[in-house]
Order: C-alpha cells, then sequence, then structure tokens
C-alpha cells in the first residue's frame, strides 16, 4: 500500500514516469477485466433480472407477460409458501444455534493438550469432507427404520423413529444431518481464532489463580467475539441455502415438512416451471441473505474502530 | 495433590469424550463402506452386523455396469479441474490487481467482487438458467463450469495474501526490466504457492460438491456429474442399497485422498473462509 502509494506522488512529478504508471494501471485492469466481466454476466445480471423476471408470469414456452407485483401478492396469500418459509426459518435456528455452541466447545477441546491430537481432529473433521449427495444418500439409510441411527436408540432404551416417514421427524432427521456436517467447519474457523488469542493472557490468569471455566468466559469469549460473530452470520446464510439433503431424503415431504425455501423455489422453476413466481420467491430469500449481509457489514466496520 | 487429581479427572472426561466424538464423525463413513460389502438380504437383519458376513464383492462392479459412472467420474473430474484451474488463474490476477496497482475505482471493483460472496447461487439460479439459455449452453461443459470459474472468495483470499507479500520483490524486477506479465509469472505466483494451495482445495471441494447447478442444466447423461448420477441411481435402484453404498463410497474418495494428502492446505481454505477482516 504504502509503496504503491509512493509511486504515484513520483509519477505525478514526473511527465515519464506518468506513462509508466499509466501503463501499470492498464495492465491492472487488463488482469482484473475477465473476473469482473464473469461476475457481471453471472452474478449481477441475473441478480437485476431476478427482479424483472419476479414482475411476470414466465412459464419458457410463452414470451415473459408483465403482471406487475401480482406474483407478490400471491405469495403473501399462499399457505404453501409461508409454509415453506416457517420451515426455512427453523431449520435456521434449530440447526444453526447447536452448530455453534457445538463447535466453539470441539475447538476449545482440541486447543488443548491432547495425546494424538491430530488423530482425533482429523476423525472429528471428516464430516466435512463428505459430499453432500452422498450425505443425503448414506443418512438415508441409516435413517431406515430398521437402520442403525434406530438401533443405537434401542442401546438406550429408546423407542424406533419413522425418521423420514413422518411429518414430524423429517425436519429433525434433516436438522441433525446439517448439525454433522456443519460442525467440524465452524470448529476449523473457531481454532484458528482460538490459536490467535496470545497464550500469555492464559499464563496470567493461572497465576492468579482463575480456573479454565473463568478463563473460558473473561478471556476467550470476550477475545473471540468477532469469530463468534462471524461464524453466526456464515452458518445462517449457508443453512438458509440447505437443498440437496432434503431434496434427495424426501423431496421436500412427507407433507410439506422439509420443503425449505430454495428447494421450494427449486420445485417452483424446474417442476412447475412458474420464472415469475419462482423469481419472486427468490427476491424473498434474497432480502432474508441482505438483511444478515447488512448485519455483517456493521459488524466489520464496528470492529474497525 | 489436588492437581493431579483434577488432571486425572480431565483426562477421564475427555478422552471417552474424544472417541464418543470420532464415533459420530467416522459412523457413517464406516457404515457406507460396511454395508457397501454386505448382502441385501443381510442389511437390515436384526440385530444389525457391524461387520459384513457373508462378504459381497459384487456391488461395486454391479452398481458400475448399471449405469455409465465412468463417464460421470470423469465429468466431475474434468468440471472440477477446470473450475479450480479458473479460480486460481482469474483470482489469482485480480487479487494481484486489486494489492499490489493503484488505479480509478479499485476500491468499487473490490467491493463488488466481495459482495457476490454474499449473493447465493438459491437467488440467481432462475434468471442464471434463462442466460444460459440463451446462450446455448444447457447440457454444456461451458454451462457447468463459465459461471463459476471465479468467485469472490478466491479473489478476496488472493488479495489478502498478496497484501502480506512485500512489494520490493516487484519493484526489484521492474527495475531490472521484467515486463509485468512476467513479474507476475514469475514472481508473484511463486510467492502465493501457499494460498494458492489453500484457495485450490477450497474450490475443488466446493465443486466436486456441485449439485443444484448441474441439476437444472443437465439433463443428458453423457454429462452428468457424480452427484446426479448418485441421486439418480438412488431415485431409480432405491432398494439396492449395497450398490448405492458403493457408488457413495466412490464419490467419496477423490474427497478424503486429497484430504489426507493436502491436509493443511484442506484446512487453512476453510479457516480463511472464516477470516474475512
Amino acid at each position: 500500500m504504502v509503496v504503491s502509494g509512493s509511486i504515484q506522488s513520483r509519477s505525478l512529478r514526473n511527465p515519464f514516469r506518468l506513462t509508466i504508471s499509466g501503463k501499470r494501471a492498464l495492465f491492472a485492469y487488463a488482469i482484473i477485466l475477465p473476473t469482473i466481466a464473469i461476475i457481471f454476466i453471472f452474478r449481477f445480471l441475473p441478480m437485476l433480472d431476478a427482479f424483472y423476471i419476479s414482475l411476470t408470469e414466465y412459464d419458457l414456452i410463452r414470451p415473459p407477460h408483465f403482471i406487475w407485483l401480482q406474483n407478490f401478492v400471491d405469495l403473501v396469500q399462499d399457505p404453501l409458501f409461508l409454509h415453506s418459509a416457517r420451515v426455512s426459518v427453523t431449520y435456521v435456528v434449530l440447526s444453526c444455534v447447536p452448530v455453534w455452541i457445538l463447535s466453539l466447545a470441539l475447538a476449545v477441546l482440541f486447543n488443548r493438550e491432547i495425546r494424538a491430537k491430530n488423530f482425533f481432529r482429523s476423525a472429528t473433521f471428516m464430516p466435512v469432507v463428505m459430499p453432500a449427495v452422498v450425505n443425503a444418500v448414506v443418512w438415508t439409510f441409516m435413517y431406515h427404520q430398521d437402520g442403525v441411527v434406530n438401533t443405537i436408540l434401542e442401546w438406550f432404551g429408546l423407542d424406533p423413529v419413522p425418521w423420514l416417514r413422518s411429518s414430524k421427524w423429517a425436519l429433525w432427521a434433516v436438522i441433525l444431518i446439517g448439525i454433522w456436517r456443519a460442525t467440524p467447519y465452524y470448529m476449523v474457523i473457531f481454532l484458528a481464532g482460538l490459536q490467535a488469542i496470545p497464550q500469555r493472557y492464559y499464563e496470567a490468569a493461572e497465576i492468579d489463580g482463575a480456573g479454565s471455566w473463568r478463563q473460558f468466559l473473561f478471556i476467550t469469549l470476550p477475545l473471540l467475539k468477532p469469530t463468534i460473530l462471524l461464524v453466526m452470520v456464515m452458518s445462517v446464510i449457508v443453512a438458509m441455502k440447505v437443498f440437496a439433503v432434503p431434496l434427495i431424503m424426501t423431496g421436500g415431504g412427507p407433507a410439506d415438512a422439509t420443503r425449505v425455501l430454495p428447494l421450494f423455489i427449486y420445485q417452483t422453476a424446474f417442476e412447475f416451471f412458474k420464472m415469475g413466481r419462482a423469481a419472486a420467491m427468490s427476491v424473498f430469500l434474497f432480502a432474508a441473505v441482505m438483511i444478515f449481509t447488512i448485519f455483517q457489514i456493521r459488524l466489520f466496520s464496528r470492529g474497525e474502530e | 495433590m489436588m492437581r493431579g487429581s483434577s488432571r486425572w479427572r480431565r483426562i477421564l472426561v475427555t478422552y471417552p469424550l474424544l472417541f464418543l466424538i470420532c464415533f459420530i464423525g467416522l459412523l457413517p463413513f464406516y457404515w457406507m463402506v460396511s454395508c457397501s460389502f454386505k448382502t441385501n438380504d443381510t442389511m437390515f437383519l436384526m440385530p444389525l452386523r457391524w461387520f459384513p458376513d457373508p462378504i459381497n464383492w459384487n456391488a461395486y462392479g454391479e452398481a458400475w455396469r448399471a449405469q455409465d459412472f465412468t463417464r460421470y467420474f470423469l465429468n466431475s473430474t474434468f468440471v472440477a479441474v477446470a473450475i479450480t484451474l479458473g479460480n486460481l488463474l482469474l483470482g489469482s490476477l485480480a487479487g494481484y490487481s486489486l494489492s499490489k496497482f493503484r488505479y480509478f475505482g479499485r476500491g468499487v471493483l473490490f467491493i463488488l467482487i466481495l459482495s457476490t460472496m454474499m449473493l447465493p447461487l438459491e437467488v440467481t439460479m432462475v434468471p442464471l438458467f434463462l442466460i444460459i439459455k440463451k446462450l446455448g449452453w444447457p447440457n454444456t461443459y461451458e454451462g457447468l463450469i463459465v459461471p463459476f470459474i471465479v468467485e469472490g472468495f478466491g479473489v478476496f483470499l488472493m488479495r489478502q495474501y498478496l497484501i502480506s507479500v512485500p512489494s520490493e520483490l516487484i519493484e526489484a524486477a521492474r527495475i531490472d526490466g521484467a515486463s509485468e506479465l512476467r513479474i507476475y509469472w514469475g514472481i508473484v505466483m511463486p510467492l502465493c504457492k501457499p494460498a494458492l494451495a489453500a484457495l485450490g482445495v477450497f474450490t475443488f471441494r466446493e465443486a466436486w460438491d456441485m449439485y443444484i447447478w448441474p441439476l437444472i442444466i443437465v439433463t443428458k447423461d453423457s454429462l452428468r456429474t457424480l452427484p446426479l448420477g448418485i441421486s439418480l441411481f438412488m431415485s431409480s435402484f432405491g432398494t439396492a442399497w449395497d450398490q448405492l453404498m458403493a457408488v457413495a463410497a466412490i464419490g467419496t474418495l477423490p474427497m478424503v485422498l486429497l484430504f489426507f494428502f493436502l491436509q493443511r492446505s484442506f484446512i487453512k481454505g476453510i479457516a480463511i473462509s472464516g477470516l474475512k477482516d
């Protein structure tokens, strides 16, 4: 930063340098151009397009027909959409809160002196390695009525649960998978945050006779606050996008119990070919993500003060 | 005395807990692999068998022949490699531009690129599909690759890394008369190796995992990626659990290998995804 600043101030004094720095700027533009082009065509253009399509009726066969805000009016009165939004919110809350607690707890655990730490940490990390579709397939098998999950419940004297066949349990099945897969991911982020805390704080607390629980409350938590807030926002955005697992495991059922918003958008667009309506739902999802993004930007700016 | 007993208590709590966590983390892997060697009629016999008995060696071959999994595997590999290389190249170029040059609009461009990190595909998939349709790209490799050939995360990661790289080496090469492109390829890229490795592994994992997008734009069998092949296999052979677990295991294997051989970069990419300051 400092060096490139001095180049510019030098170039202002010397006309010959100016052309060199002009050439350099041209090079800088040239190497960022492909990225800008791709991002414009495949991110921003679709984003703007989504707003336009959300104001039309479009079935991919006849040309789009402009209907103003009709899609939005229909949506807020559509019990299926409201139900789907409720399922999504339930999924986000019930999967994210345990993930925050568990991933932080695991990170604290792995930040200690442990024998064979690498082995334990790698094993804990493995859920992140499993692809989403494989995850859905394997858990469908494990959730089978006579499957391994119910067998383990039986060890503890619990009754078998009709996981994917009951509208009461199916969302819980999806939530448990979400927790299983997301926890080690955020554990890694928390571990990075923990390792950035200087060891001398703990040494000083040790001398003062503070126990590990007090150390956690008065050193770890306050110093980890930026990481905690970031993980909270990240995990919520990721959870809002859950798609492959409910689609493959239940297709949104039974009785719409697991029809999260992205799944409903997908089905509206590519099974029922109601592009306008699906785009209107996307706008709702976008608004939800935006709220969290703004929340996050505010966190950043607070962190910089 | 007090110290010693609390230490023992800690050990007695910690290690059983660790084994429990590992059990939960590894159970689906173990179950997938062991059941791919079970016969279908012993699959749900009560009480459940933890070891396959008798061992069924045929599931892998039968599943592989039931659908064109070789093709799906190659498609997935090709698409993931192309997306990864694209992100490494374009991400490092853009990150270099944003970190070591000064020009009009740099800050705005950076924020624009950064903002795409918050724009999930689920929001834009409908219009993106329409754009791909206009380009004539459904059922093509272009359609699978080009929209994801550069991501905000890659640019961000490379920029952050390059800011910490001293500019003296670049300046010295300029004085020696090296061209800008040579400086990028010969000096900047080698300096970025750790960041490139982390980004490469991270991107490859995400690309290998991609499901919703291929599901939307691929209808031809010859273009199916592995996740599509596996989910299709599940809907058409839903009761052949041994074969289903076999293809699931093969779909997981490249990720497991990647993790074991490039563990550091694998973990670093994820750790960096949480350091956005």
